[in-house]
């Protein structure tokens, strides 16, 4: 029903690593997205962190975000031609691990994404700006952040599988 | 003009993303228990692609074709806080199943479970905002 179309993860990657080249060489910028939230956040908040030039200016940062919802929605329309199907599935695996009362897996996942959020701007970038440009442009940084994102992700799936779950 | 292009690259990102398999909830826990090698090797294919073109924009001395400017690879300074901060992204990206970037594009599919996720993610941005507000390292945070 859901069903999407998956690429090889060899073709896909290498289309996203020749993205992040072709973003630098067109714009000069390095990829990243997590920040483009604080750049909505200064839209709407008097908070003078949020209105510091690199929010209030840079609102290309938006416009690439508005841009990757789009890239979603066309990737649902080639998946499922004029129909979009709109749910709250998540799939088995996380069925298995997350509450299935929709309400209580809706407060974990608000808390999951406040982690996340709280967790990319202490460490100064998400997947995009430390993994996929950050480390191919040799950035000691994010090389050390994205092995760490790697590590706070597998000890988490860990707990959860084996401690919550388990017991 | 100039924003259309940003909207064009983020569309192309978008949707790669998807093709990956990153907006696929299940690939994450199977990520995180070795069970399907799927993002692992979307993640080191991307990455390899983008040591060769990152050399290869330093070695022809690439300049940005929107405004001519010489490409500046400046290398971020790590902030004090990176490894608390990238621990506890891993664990919101281990429970949420998708990631700042990967999260619009599963909006755009009409994943709306993906919505709570979201909203997290501005909540927990805006307090990280406000708690460097209010130890008054405002600018200092530049990162």
């Amino acid at each position: 029903m859901h069903q999407s179309i998956i690429w090889p993860a060899w073709l896909a990657g290498s289309g996203i690593g020749l993205l992040m080249v072709a973003f630098f060489w067109i714009t000069g910028k390095q990829l990243g997205v997590s920040r483009a939230y604080g750049n909505f956040i200064a839209l709407m908040s008097k908070n003078p962190f949020f209105q510091q030039q690199d929010y209030v200016s840079h609102s290309w940062r938006i416009w690439f975000i508005a841009g990757i919802v789009i890239g979603g929605f066309v990737a649902a329309m080639i998946a499922h031609p004029g129909k979009l199907v709109l749910n709250f599935d998540m799939g088995d695996a996380y069925n298995a691990i997350l509450p299935m009362d929709l309400t209580l897996r809706m407060v974990v996942l608000f808390f999951g994404g406040v982690v996340m959020g709280f967790g990319a701007r202490l460490a100064g970038g998400c997947t995009s700006g430390h993994v996929i440009s950050g480390i191919p442009m040799m950035n000691g940084s994010s090389v050390l952040s994205g092995m760490l994102f790697f590590v706070g992700g597998i000890m988490t799936m860990q707990f959860i599988t084996r401690v919550l779950v388990s017991s | 003009m100039n924003n259309i292009i940003y909207l064009v690259l983020g569309a192309v990102f978008g949707l790669l993303l998807s093709l990956a398999g990153a907006t696929t909830f299940d690939f994450y826990v199977e990520l995180f228990l070795f069970q399907n090698m799927q993002l692992s090797r979307v993640i080191a294919s991307a990455v390899l692609v983008g040591v060769i073109g990152i050399w290869l924009m330093k070695r022809v001395q690439a300049r940005a074709i929107m405004t001519g400017a010489k490409i500046i690879f400046d290398k971020k300074p790590a902030p004090k806080t990176l490894v608390l901060g990238s621990l506890l992204f891993g664990a919101g990206w281990a429970v949420t199943g998708s990631c700042p970037g990967s999260a619009p594009a599963m909006l755009g599919e009409g994943k709306l479970i993906i919505l709570p996720v979201l909203l997290g993610v501005f909540v927990g941005t805006y307090a990280y905002g406000w708690m460097q507000n209010k130890l008054g390292s405002c600018g200092s945070s530049s990162t």
